[in-house]
């Protein structure tokens, strides 16, 4: 395969990913907000951010190989685990890597939730919330000003995932409420 | 004889509610090396021996604690609420108390477990018995402990000094040993007796001066007990089957006179709101239950009317059993013995005002 | 629902207190729990195929259902 060809694979993955997260972000955040009656969509949101979390992986892997692999800018295997090691552009590649990390970390103890404390599933689950944004700044950086359509599908996961945040810090549930409410007395 | 062997021959059960028995969960924790906490809430509404018991018998509580914990007194926690005499009298005499928050729930033992661990005064999941340590439901470890009721306790120290020969001279052979009951209300004199099981209510209610006139029912076991009306009570037995022919048990020992200047159906509304009330907010059908039960129950004693009185009867019988603890089988089991004594009442109110003469009901 | 079905099986149990009424649940296992009109579940029938069980416990996004 040439260098061109590897290139070209590296920036759809790397593209298609991006896409994937930004979906599987917003669909975490629409399960964490909602309560009945969405309980028939609320399985299918549940079902996709499950299964579409392992399938992004593939993507990934395939856009991590290819970067390495394309031999045209030295990143070096080690930078795939160790964030800000790259020789090339430093910084950027750092917080893609920072966002593997995290999200390895995120899918591995979903899958493990099961045999965890929960308290510590909550918590790598919430790096998330710094995962998701990572992994946007560095698409964007690294994303050349040639190709325009690139850039716009980032700054649309962008506004997506914004709009996601904003509609998720407004809306509440019942449950929630009630929760809140019972613990403002006397427990203690 | 080990002291679980003593227990195990004494046939004592658990004095706090659940009359489990105390030589299995004594073992248990022998077993599993675990810690004691001594439950002096008197949490039920109503009750009040635990109290007396830490009021008139605090050496031999200390007694007790001792044997269940191999004599090791840095393992023994005494639960008490917060601000209560009984804290006071505990903390003057130099034990380990824990603080508890002065409401229902917390009294349960769970909740006393989470709030010793650092966490709040709220029942965990039970997923096994935390005599063989766990963790609460968002991971936190849980070391084993075993929390028994202050009369419980007590009572073990009584077997090992009396024996258990002399322990099964009280009651009848199922449910043998001594028991405190705190009669209330409106009696002539409220007090705490001590009785076997089988003897009948009424000399219980004799023995606390009789019970004022137009008494309209009796609360046995509280808030998670049921409601007696005075001819019941008067022609039953104080005793497991003789309370479970109402549904109901001899629980932590309570029996309180319903107020005969109040209509009945106001102060199980009071009753309920406050159950309501007490839902420490972790479990929805607790949480959202047992205020629509407290609201139908209400809407039933304003307007009695079939739809109202059906919708209470779903609710009743959709919670029992699905909370992390007992508060909403025991409130709903109150309501529907409620429900049960205070019908031909609650027709009486359908035809006019409320034929007792009482207070609120007046405006009809 | 074939009613043979309800004996056999791996025992299932919500954790009332992690359970925040996703109602996931009354999807990924139908016949054998249904929700309140609060929204949380009522386990109607204990014992559910051990595949179907595993796939309700999975998507439970509470991690509320667990196998007793
Ligand atoms: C809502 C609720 C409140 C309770 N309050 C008390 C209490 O105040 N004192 C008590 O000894 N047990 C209380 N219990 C029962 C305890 O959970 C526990 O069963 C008991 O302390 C165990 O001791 P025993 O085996 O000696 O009875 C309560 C239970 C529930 C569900
Ligand atoms: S059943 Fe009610 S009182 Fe008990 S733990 Fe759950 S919410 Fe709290
Ligand atoms: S799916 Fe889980 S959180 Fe949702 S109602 Fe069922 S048990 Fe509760």
């Amino acid at each position: 395969m040439t260098g061109q060809t590897l290139w070209f694979i590296s920036r759809a993955t790397g593209t298609v990913s991006l896409i994937l997260f930004t979906t599987i972000v917003v669909l975490g955040m629409v399960i964490a907000g909602r309560r009945a009656p969405h309980g028939d969509s609320a399985t299918i949101v549940m079902g996709l951010h499950r299964w579409l979390s392992l399938g992004s992986l593939a993507f990934l892997a395939l856009h991590i190989v290819t970067a390495i692999a394309d031999g045209y800018v030295s990143v070096g295997w080690l930078s795939t685990i160790l964030p800000f090691t790259s020789v090339y552009r430093t910084f950027w590649v750092g917080l893609g890597t920072l966002a593997v990390d995290i999200l390895l970390a995120v899918v591995v103890t979903s899958y493990l939730r099961h045999r965890m404390p929960e308290r510590s599933w909550k918590a790598i689950h919430w790096l998330s919330y710094a995962m998701w944004p990572f992994a946007l700044i560095h698409g964007f950086a690294m994303g050349t000003a040639s190709e325009p359509l690139l850039r716009w599908l980032t700054v649309l996961c962008g506004a997506a995932g914004a709009a996601a945040v904003a509609w998720r810090l407004r809306t509440t549930h019942a449950d929630r409420e009630r929760r809140a409410l019972v613990n403002f007395q006397e427990w203690s | 004889m080990t002291i679980v062997e003593e227990l195990e021959r004494a046939g004592l059960t658990g004095r706090g509610g659940a009359a489990f028995s105390t030589a299995i969960k004594v073992r248990a924790a022998h077993d599993n090396d675990a810690d004691l906490v001594v439950n002096a809430c008197d949490g039920e509404v109503g009750a009040r021996k635990d109290a007396w018991v830490v009021e008139h018998h605090l050496a031999e509580l200390v007694e007790g604690a001792r044997l269940v914990t191999s004599g090791r007194r840095d393992r023994v926690t005494y639960a008490a609420h917060r601000g209560s005499r009984t804290a006071d009298l505990l903390t003057r005499a130099g034990l380990e108390v824990l603080d508890v928050p002065a409401r229902y729930v917390s009294s349960e033992e769970t909740a006393i477990l989470s709030l010793l661990h650092g966490g709040l005064a709220k029942p965990m999941t039970k997923r096994l018995p935390f005599v063989y340590g766990g963790r609460d439901s968002l991971g936190k470890r849980i070391a084993p402990t075993v929390v028994l009721n202050a009369e419980t306790v007590w009572r073990v120290s009584q077997v090992r000094r009396n024996g258990p020969d002399w322990f099964r001279r009280f009651g009848t052979d199922t449910e043998p040993g001594p028991r405190l009951v705190s009669v209330g209300g409106a009696v002539a004199h409220p007090g705490i007796f001590e009785v076997g099981s089988g003897v009948p209510i009424r000399d219980l209610l004799d023995a606390a001066g009789g019970l004022e006139p137009r008494v309209p029912a009796l609360l046995v076991g509280g808030l998670g007990g049921v409601l007696l009306t005075t001819d019941e009570a008067a022609t039953t037995a104080w005793s497991g089957p003789g309370m479970a022919a109402y549904g109901g048990s001899m629980g932590a020992g309570v029996i309180e006179a319903l107020d005969p200047t109040r209509c009945p159906l106001d102060v199980v509304t009071d009753l309920v709101t406050y159950g309501a009330g007490e839902s420490a907010g972790q479990c929805g059908p607790c949480m959202f239950g047992l205020p629509a039960v407290a609201e139908s129950w209400a809407e039933l004693a304003r307007d009695p009317n079939q739809q109202t009185l059906d919708r209470l009867q779903d609710r009743l019988g959709v919670i029992p059993g699905r909370g992390a603890c007992h508060h909403p089988d025991g409130v709903t089991r109150f309501v529907g013995s409620a429900l049960r004594v205070l019908m031909p009442h609650i027709h009486e109110h359908v035809a006019g005002p409320c034929p007792l003469g009482r207070s609120r009901h007046a405006v009809h | 629902m074939p009613s043979t079905d309800r004996e056999v099986g791996v025992r299932i149990a919500v954790d009332r207190v992690l359970c925040t009424g996703h109602g996931v649940c009354a999807r990924t296992l139908p016949g054998r729990i249904r929700l309140d009109e609060w929204g949380y579940p009522i386990v109607e029938a204990v014992a559910v195929d051990p595949v179907d069980a595993d796939l309700a416990v999975k998507l439970c996004p509470a991690r509320a259902l667990y196998l007793r």
